[in-house]
């Protein structure tokens, strides 16, 4: 689908990568729009459980526009396994609509039934690698295709952690066989707030697994203690450090990479999201010539 | 004390303003009452407290947000339903 407003990165980017959009309520007519310059959408997989009729309309929606499925709601990154009729709900609809990929996040979102109401970290440690491991096996095994990881925000260390984050979700993608969704402003906020180097992380994590891409933006907020940290709200347009980060991405990754702009409120006009997915295609082209310089010319 | 339960106690933290203040409190005694042993608590005595602040109201705030959802989902359901009617009108017209 990629149009002919996308067809100058594309030309330079022979590894055939893909740009979309977030698929929201709110943006809907405008994607409907402007498909042609928009080359996926991702959905919420857990908005469509249980819902016959959305599933339906979502089924069409899938016949027009290339889908991937993105979980919210699994917690698959603990060391309590996930209940099977919650693996078994994103099978259904796998099975359903088919899309590109489905993906979650290396995160746990309750447990011993609390349920925290959004992603968490768990410690970093051997025993949630292996719990990640054996929840990952399984969920591959019932949905019957793997699903691409994503890695969190995060405003706390995790306590009781063991491994720094690269080594944490090395660790997990190497004994589960997932792949990488690389969520770049996650990397950014994560960066700032634990004082690592974004760029040293890339290179710290396996480029051969990262198929998919996140941006977004987000904001500094004022800690009690008068430091700042990056909240990742989604809210703000994507600031230069991430695409920076995607052109890094780009130049260390051999894969096709499936790049999706999540935005989840504080909508702007469509054109200034369709601006930004241009720049991510911009962004990619330039990694992608480095790559193709690198190769050409070895050391 | 296993992995599990580890992880219960900071959803616990994370979720509960109450036993955030016990903890903040007397942070040994709180996890020891857990039955974390002495690495586990001592790894809680060094927590992140200004991160926990922050990470706990972000999470109160997303449980918040669910509420108004619902009518998200509505505009999400009626789209989808305009999307499916009109594709198939449209199909409907190419079969006539």
């Amino acid at each position: 689908m990629a149009g002919v407003a996308a067809a100058g990165a594309e030309t330079m980017n022979a590894i055939c990568d893909t740009v979309g959009i977030g698929w929201r309520p709110e943006l809907a007519a405008g994607i409907l729009d402007h498909h042609d310059r928009i080359d996926l959408v991702e959905v919420i997989a857990d908005d469509f459980f249980g819902e016959q009729r959305r599933l339906r309309a979502l089924k069409t929606l899938s016949a027009q526009v290339p889908v991937v499925l993105h979980g919210v709601g699994l917690g698959l990154a603990s060391a309590s396994a996930v209940e099977t009729w919650r693996i078994e709900r994103m099978a259904h609809l796998v099975e359903s609509i088919s899309p590109l990929s489905w993906s979650e996040h290396l995160a746990f979102v309750r447990a011993d039934g609390i349920e925290i109401g959004h992603l968490a970290a768990p410690p970093r440690s051997d025993a949630t690698v292996d719990g990640a491991a054996e929840n990952l096996l399984r969920a591959s095994r019932i949905v019957g295709v793997k699903p691409i990881m994503e890695n969190i925000a995060t405003l706390i260390e995790p306590p009781g952690s063991a491994l720094d984050e690269a080594s944490w979700i090395s660790k997990i993608l190497s004994a589960s066989d997932c792949d990488l969704l690389l969520d770049l402003h996650n990397v950014f906020a994560n960066g700032l707030n634990h004082g690592y180097d974004p760029k040293e992380f890339l290179r710290q994590i396996p480029a051969g697994r990262i198929r998919a891409i996140h941006i977004a933006g987000g904001k500094l907020i004022s800690a009690p203690d008068g430091t700042q940290r990056v909240l990742d709200d989604h809210l703000h347009d994507v600031p230069d450090p991430v695409f920076d980060l995607l052109e890094e991405a780009a130049a260390l990754s051999l894969n096709p990479l499936s790049v999706i702009l999540e935005r989840d409120g504080s909508y702007p006009s469509m054109e200034s999201l369709l601006a930004e997915v241009s720049q991510a295609r911009l962004a990619l082209a330039r990694g992608r010539a480095r790559e193709a310089e690198r190769i050409e010319v070895p050391g | 004390m296993s992995a599990k339960q580890f992880e219960a106690f900071l959803a616990r933290l994370y979720v509960d303003a109450d036993s955030r203040a016990r903890f903040r409190a007397n942070p040994l005694a709180e996890a020891k009452n857990a039955g974390l042993s002495n690495a586990e608590s001592k790894a809680l005595e060094n927590i992140d407290w200004v991160g926990l602040k922050m990470a706990s109201q972000g999470f109160a705030n997303k449980r918040e947000l669910r509420r108004p959802r619902s009518w998200f989902s509505s505009l999400t359901d009626r789209l989808l339903r305009l999307i499916s009617f009109l594709s198939d009108r449209v199909r409907q017209g190419r079969g006539s």
